[in-house]
């Protein structure tokens, strides 16, 4: 066999309309639409401030095949919790609700509201597609932001300080039942992922990369193997924690140099050989950590 | 929104406050006005269907057997290769020199699969004869490939062929100089049967010039010349021509091949490094002889197919390189082997490569009970009529094989250097072509020029099913003619599969043994080998853009392929990045 035929593992309809407003290339529409492919018909997503409450639609428009509701940056966990109380109230039990977030509803903005819900276990799921700043509203950092990169916020004369904060490490503290990573560039991972989600109650956290051309400054057509790189380079491994506890790799990640995926993107273009290799470095030294709680938990 | 509306007001029967409400779709957004490049499905040409001098589309045929559609794969293999149990065996498979699946891992082991669909063809029953639907007829002299191909082609064509073969069983080189080893008599006979059953009249024991007159053969509407190369080059050794146990390597295989076994002594020495070079060695070896191949030149030069020469060494064969036969050596007047020159390499030269130079006063003497020259074979063109031009002993001809005189048609050994089975099957085939369109247009057709490159794979050989004008059975997506090279295609998408290689025999069996040596692969390996194909260049619905696209722009059409739906589609060119096949190409033309 030479390739995994891939329309066998993932659903064939699309809940996601044409006409939507991401830019050329946007990797977040494909999240949305694998995740809603593996969810089917009978969901609910709330939309906190990002860019996909541009993709959507402006009113009177929306284009996703399934309810939406649109709320304040801070409030996604906290909607997603009310709006699962209400189906539930209402008597309906099997509809899933997920909070659809971008890194800065997450990783920032909407931390508070998304550490309240999974300490209560509400019972949704939270989506983060991840772009690495606040792109929508013109590529300010977020601290989902890797270190050394350029954003309007971090100029190139004096670029990120901070290195990526560990989401994965504080979701896995409130010992939630399943938390996750995922890939566009790997969708049949990702799709099981979100039916394995789907499957299980409580609070489930998904974490996706989602490059972006006009952010990261990469071509369009960059955005799957570039997504694909920083998986096999071990930026951003795929693996799932189960009860905060079981990590565990679920694609190999062949590792070796990071140069050609920072190289690639113009965000780093500023970089020194010196500053790729400090890249490196702390690559490397999560990867050791991330094994190490692979090999004993945590 | 859509039509479950849960969250309007009046559903709950409480009071909450009135909120907007989205109820149309984005699909009103003409997003694809924002591109300025387009994607387009475009199939392209995998490089072994380029590579194969048969002209084969190998490509087309992995896909249908790994649609399970066995059958119709057979169809298409022996629509363009007459005798794929025959090329299955000894053809020296340039199409996995240039598989780009070797980018990836190893190339498909894309003989190993031909000989079994040939072995499947030859199991059942012959078709029958194509219907004879032109009034000409077409002499074809020799039987080898070149001779059966433009045979078998010609008369699918609707002619009626007459083959003159000189020799008393049909086959040329293949029955003549191929061992039986490596092509048993058994599928020989069968796929020449095969061929005859097209309705074609096989004068075996009938030399022309000699059992017959050129001028019977030119009273035919067309001529096709495929006599081979039967003369074995002068060994250039000093006072060879005195001593019979120096003999012509040819004339060896010859006589074993007709079934004689002669003794050749304790040790032998074949000298040249090609094909020839090794079927007589490998022969003598089954003799009972120890053997050495004496090459003037190392192993990287030798023209032989590396399959042979390995094969070759796992049975025994010894190899002596870079040293020339230079003269007789003899005690008391007896033959006992002969002196060498020892060479060294210089500079390349017109074959590019590298020309062995003596090196002065480095010779030594081997000892030989029998020697075999075996470095290459001249035409006997004799029989052929002044006007038909000749050049360094082959036959002039032009692409479609049409010699200097119009209605001589040439091809196989006779044109080509260096030879093969393969070229020689495309030579058959193109000249089956050029004799075509010659007598349409004679006969007053308007048929214009043959559209050669549109004919050709890629820069290849050409295509009869493409000349017929024939339905393809592989959906093919806007078809451009340019082979598709592994930098075209996205690599990620595959997976490694080790490549299944042929069963041997028994190498400790082999001495005095000459079944066949080889026994390719199980029908359920040849099917797995197939689908190790990665369809290089043309669409097989993997649908890996259906996913990627952001704009779900890209939808199944009812006759399997895709639509793109340009008001959607904003041109970022995914589609055609992760293609795993490269068949999808972005332009500017159309916006």
């Amino acid at each position: 066999m030479s390739q995994t035929i891939i329309k066998q593992h993932i659903p064939r309809d699309d809940l996601l309309a044409s006409g939507h407003l991401a830019c050329p290339g946007c990797a977040a529409p494909i999240a949305m639409n694998l995740v809603l492919k593996a969810l089917g018909p009978e969901t609910m997503v709330v939309l906190p401030a990002c860019c996909w409450s541009i993709i959507a639609g402006p009113w009177p428009q929306s284009s996703l095949r399934v309810p939406l509701f649109h709320t304040a940056f801070e409030t996604g966990a906290a909607v997603a919790s009310g709006i699962k109380a209400g189906l539930v109230a209402r008597g309906d039990t099997e509809t899933t609700v997920i909070s659809w977030a971008g890194d800065g509803g997450t990783f920032d903005i909407g931390l508070q509201a998304l550490s309240g819900a999974a300490e209560r276990n509400e019972d949704f799921i939270y989506i983060c597609y991840d772009n690495e700043a606040y792109m929508n509203t013109g590529v300010q950092r977020s601290s989902a932001t890797p270190w050394g990169a350029w954003t309007t916020t971090t100029p190139t004369n004096d670029p990120e300080h901070q290195p990526k904060k560990d989401i994965m490490a504080i979701m896995a503290a409130h010992r939630i039942p399943y938390a996750a990573t995922a890939s566009v560039a790997y969708p049949v991972d990702l799709v099981e992922k979100v039916k394995k989600a789907r499957t299980i109650r409580g609070t489930r956290f998904l974490h996706i990369l989602a490059p972006c051309p006009p952010g990261w400054k990469t071509q369009n057509d960059e955005t799957i193997d570039l997504a694909r790189m920083a998986v096999e380079r071990r930026v951003f491994p795929l693996m799932e924690v189960e009860n905060g506890g079981t990590w565990r790799f679920t694609v190999d990640h062949p590792g070796g140099s990071i140069e050609e995926y920072i190289r690639r993107q113009a965000r780093f273009k500023h970089l020194t050989d010196r500053q790729v290799e400090i890249i490196q470095d702390e690559v490397d030294a999560r990867w050791g950590i991330l094994s190490n709680r692979v090999e004993h938990g945590t | 929104m859509s039509e479950r509306d849960v969250t309007k007001p009046h559903d709950t029967g409480r009071k909450i406050p009135p909120i907007a409400i989205s109820e149309t779709s984005t699909l009103v957004n003409p997003t694809g006005s924002w591109k300025y490049i387009m994607p387009r499905y475009e199939d392209r040409v995998a490089p072994c269907n380029a590579g194969c001098p048969v002209g084969i589309d190998i490509e087309g045929y992995m896909y249908l057997i790994g649609q399970g559609r066995l059958q119709e794969a057979a169809d298409l293999l022996v629509r363009e290769n007459p005798m794929p149990a025959v090329t299955g065996r000894v053809c020296h498979h340039p199409c996995e020199d240039s598989c780009n699946r070797a980018s990836l891992d190893e190339a498909v082991a894309i003989h190993s699969v031909e000989r079994r669909l040939g072995d499947m063809i030859l199991a059942a029953p012959p078709p029958p004869a194509p219907e004879r639907t032109r009034e000409e007829t077409v002499a074809v002299i020799g039987s080898g490939p070149a001779g059966l191909s433009c045979a078998c082609f010609l008369a699918r064509l609707g002619y009626g062929v007459t083959v003159f073969e000189a020799a008393a069983e049909a086959g040329g080189m293949l029955r003549l100089g191929i061992p039986e080893y490596r092509l048993p008599r058994a599928i020989l006979d069968r796929q020449i049967e095969r061929i005859q059953a097209a309705g074609i009249d096989l004068r075996t024991s009938t030399r022309v010039g000699t059992d017959v007159p050129w001028a019977e053969v030119d009273a035919f509407d067309a001529v096709f010349v495929a006599p081979g190369a039967h003369v074995g080059k002068d060994s250039r050794i000093d006072g060879a021509e005195s001593v019979s146990a120096i003999r012509p390597g040819l004339e060896f295989l010859k006589e074993v091949n007709a079934g004689g076994r002669p003794d050749l002594g304790e040790r032998v020495i074949v000298v040249g490094g090609g094909n020839t070079a090794m079927d007589c060695a490998r022969s003598a070896l089954r003799l009972g002889a120890d053997v050495t191949v004496l090459y003037r030149r190392t192993p990287r030069e030798m023209p032989a197919i590396p399959q042979e020469v390995r094969e070759a060494k796992q049975e025994g064969v010894e190899f002596e390189f870079l040293a020339a036969p230079i003269g007789v050596a003899k005690e008391g007047g007896v033959f006992t082997g002969i002196t060498c020159q020892r060479m060294e390499l210089g500079e390349p030269d017109e074959s590019g490569r590298r020309r062995p130079v003596p090196i002065e006063g480095d010779t030594f003497t081997t000892k030989a009970d029998t020697v075999l020259t075996a470095i290459g074979e001249d035409c006997d063109l004799s029989f052929l009529p002044g006007d038909i031009g000749t050049t360094w002993g082959l036959v002039e001809v032009d692409e479609l094989g049409e010699s200097t005189s119009a209605t001589v048609f040439a091809g196989g050994d006779v044109v080509d250097m260096p030879r093969s089975v393969a070229d020689a099957l495309g030579a058959g085939k193109r000249a089956a072509i050029g004799i075509d369109h010659f007598l349409r247009e004679k006969a007053g057709e308007d048929v214009g020029e043959v559209p050669l490159d549109d004919l050709r794979f890629g820069g290849g050989n050409v295509s009869a099913l493409r000349y017929s004008k024939d339905a393809d059975p592989i959906p093919r997506e806007a078809p451009v003619n340019q082979t598709v090279t592994w930098d075209q295609m996205n690599p990620h998408h595959f997976q490694t599969a080790p490549r299944h290689e042929d069963h041997f025999h028994d190498a400790i069996d082999l001495r005095s043994a000459f079944g066949e040596t080889n026994f390719g692969l199980s029908q359920k390996e040849a099917i797995e080998e197939a689908e190790r194909c990665l369809n290089c260049g043309v669409c097989n619905r993997c649908e890996l853009c259906l996913i990627f696209c952001p704009d779900m722009a890209i939808s199944r059409r009812e006759d399997g392929g895709f639509e793109i739906d340009m008001r959607y589609c904003k041109g970022c060119g995914l589609c055609a990045a992760e293609c795993p096949r490269g068949a999808v190409t972005m332009t500017r033309e159309g916006i």
